[in-house]
């Protein structure tokens, strides 16, 4: 039972001040054995306050974050799954589920995270999984103003995840989940 | 006959209280670096004939692992060896004498092959009933109560919510598998998500144990570090550590007043280790099982000292160091007045780890054993026996404690030299009918 929270694009201080208070109470340490964030951090003070949710942090380079040194794409294993991280504005065009799933055959992985268009997306095709938590903070996008604040917690347990999604809609957290398996084959079973 | 009060009763006074006790003249393969003569001991049980200790009790002081100087009461081996035919005829009987078995377990229970032990505690504990005919139906009924605990408790919270869910999908039809497209999103109900800051949801009831959890797994791995019995490479199945974490973690779940007080695991081990070396294989492979409900009662008599909540109250640790107090006034106020006026060595800086740890820290694992062969056996019942077998401790080298200091004092009872274990059962025993007052 591995709990993975993954976040993004919470273009902290450019287009939103902080994290909205009731996701930043529901998120205390130890609970979260991984993080990994698909970027747009932007500065620094956000990269040490999730460093401090969980010392396992991931993170991969957004455009406008300030730190240069994170990396483009970053892949990682957790469990049975082979987990991928981008932000997903090398990926044009932006959102787009086929060249998406180019980027996920590209890096081989059974769960794809990225980010960039602030929508939360839950896709599956037969080279598995995509994920988008979209924004953590609501932050406007390149396409549109209307953002919830969002996030996901994957809680991957053998074969098997259950990713439990995060919205804050009109001040309320809403959490849904999604299940889905993945067979001694590649392929991913919902 | 002098009455008792500030004079030391005559028995006290004898010089066999005051030299380390002597090996007795039999052949002893553990040092017979001390041979004054047998001592005089006055009522005496059966005298030991000279004969030499039967070699399933090396073998079982060789599991069990000794510390240092260590003189084994070889008298004592050889006459449990003889009581063995005793035990075998009063475990028999199609209804067991308890009043029997009391008497011959406070004597002694041998050790060895015989597979005595596990049966004598299992009985003084209450675990199994006196009634033979009731003994496989008892031991079934637990044992798969043990299971379902396990069941209950023992599962994280996404594998208990799988199990849930599984009972739910069975009705349905499965779906089809092969799907590309948008994931369907499901509700999560009752707040079940691992966030959750719910009071029943089992994500946050999870996550508040896990304090526990750790420190149960913390003690448990370091219990008895120096025996390969309990050592995690052991064996290459579950080791027996995992048996003991698993014992720990039901018992703190069951009891939310006490959960779990560090040092339990110590009060665990010996039970744990006579239950699985059981030669019976069937009773050997249950000793988790059947070490968990002895535990439980065990500690049963135990329960208030452990309660943070109590310690000052009446019923708590504190009174019963100050029953301990009392009990060695009575006896013997000159020490009394020694330790707590003089060099103001208070119990709570020696005894509290000889109590709530039923002396499991103060001698060797295998003498462990034996002194709790006569705390479980004692028909006064383990928490009067306890006191008075410390209470006896303090007596045997009251000689040492006179004419020490604080320092040292405290040095010597907090490392309790060996000694012979029969003199402080005996000991023990003459202060018998004194405690409750």
């Amino acid at each position: 039972m591995v709990l993975v929270l993954a976040l993004g694009d919470l273009h902290i201080p450019h287009r939103a001040p902080d994290l909205p208070a009731k996701f930043k109470s529901m998120l205390v340490p130890g609970k979260i054995q991984h993080i990994i964030c698909t970027g747009n951090l932007c500065i620094k003070e956000v990269h040490d306050y999730l460093k401090s949710l969980c010392p396992d942090l991931h993170i991969t380079r957004g455009e406008y974050d300030e730190d240069a040194r994170y990396p483009e794409t970053k892949t990682l294993t957790i469990g049975q799954f082979k987990l991928g991280l981008c932000h997903g504005h090398q990926v044009v065009p932006w959102g787009d589920l086929d060249s998406l799933a180019m980027l996920q055959r590209q890096l081989d992985v059974d769960i794809l995270v990225t980010g960039h268009t602030h929508q939360f997306k839950a896709y599956k095709h037969e080279g598995g999984v995509v994920i988008n938590p979209g924004s953590a903070t609501g932050a406007y996008s390149s396409i549109t103003y209307d953002v919830n604040p969002s996030f996901v917690l994957m809680d991957i347990d053998g074969l098997r995840v259950v990713v439990y999604v995060y919205e804050l809609i009109d001040g309320e957290v809403k959490v849904d989940k999604i299940d889905f398996k993945k067979t001694a084959t590649t392929t991913m079973h919902a | 006959m002098r009455k008792k009060g500030r004079a030391v009763p005559e028995w006290l006074n004898s010089p066999i209280w005051s030299a380390p006790p002597p090996a007795p003249a039999p052949p002893d393969p553990y040092g017979a670096d001390l041979a004054p003569p047998p001592p005089p001991k006055p009522p005496p049980p059966a005298a030991a004939p000279p004969v030499p200790p039967p070699p399933s009790y090396e073998q079982a002081v060789r599991e069990g692992g000794r510390r240092g100087d260590e003189e084994e009461e070889g008298a004592g081996a050889v006459l449990r060896a003889h009581l063995l035919a005793d035990f075998k005829a009063a475990l028999s009987k199609k209804e067991v004498n308890m009043g029997e078995l009391r008497r011959l377990a406070c004597l002694g229970v041998p050790d060895g092959g015989a597979g005595v032990r596990p049966f004598v505690w299992k009985l003084l504990l209450g675990y199994l009933p006196t009634d033979r005919v009731l003994w496989a139906y008892e031991l079934e009924k637990k044992r798969s109560q043990y299971s379902a605990y396990k069941e209950e408790f023992l599962l994280n919270p996404s594998e208990k919510l799988r199990r849930i869910e599984e009972t739910k999908m069975s009705r349905k039809k499965e779906l089809s598998i092969e799907r590309t497209g948008f994931l369907p999103r499901l509700k999560v109900t009752n707040e079940e998500h691992p966030l959750s800051s719910g009071k029943s949801s089992l994500w946050n009831q999870y996550f508040q144990e896990s304090e526990i959890l750790e420190q149960i797994d913390r003690d448990v791995k370091r219990t008895h570090p120096d025996m390969p019995f309990f050592s995690s490479k052991s064996n290459q199945f579950n080791s027996y550590q995992e048996s003991l974490r698993r014992i720990l973690i039901i018992f703190s779940k069951l009891n939310p007043s006490i959960r779990y007080v560090q040092g339990m695991n110590e009060v665990l081990a010996p039970l744990f280790f006579v239950f699985k070396n059981d030669p019976d294989p069937s009773s050997s492979a249950a000793a988790e099982a059947d070490t968990y409900f002895c535990f439980v009662e065990l500690l049963s008599g135990f329960r208030d000292n452990y309660c943070k909540h109590l310690d000052n109250s009446s019923v708590g640790i504190r009174s019963t160091l100050s029953k301990l107090s009392q009990l060695l006034k009575r006896h013997d106020e000159e020490l009394w007045r020694h330790m707590e006026v003089t060099t103001k060595v208070y119990p709570q800086y020696y005894a509290f780890r000889w109590i709530t740890l039923l002396l499991t820290m103060e001698f060797s694992f295998n003498v462990c054993i034996h002194i709790w062969d006569a705390i479980l056996g004692d028909p006064e019942g383990p928490p009067d026996t306890l006191m008075r077998i410390c209470c006896a401790m303090l007596i045997l080298v009251r000689k040492r404690l006179l004419a020490g200091d604080f320092t040292s004092n405290i040095q010597l009872l907090q490392h309790y030299p060996a000694t012979n274990i029969d003199h402080l059962l005996h000991i023990a025993n003459r202060l018998r009918g004194t405690v409750a007052s």
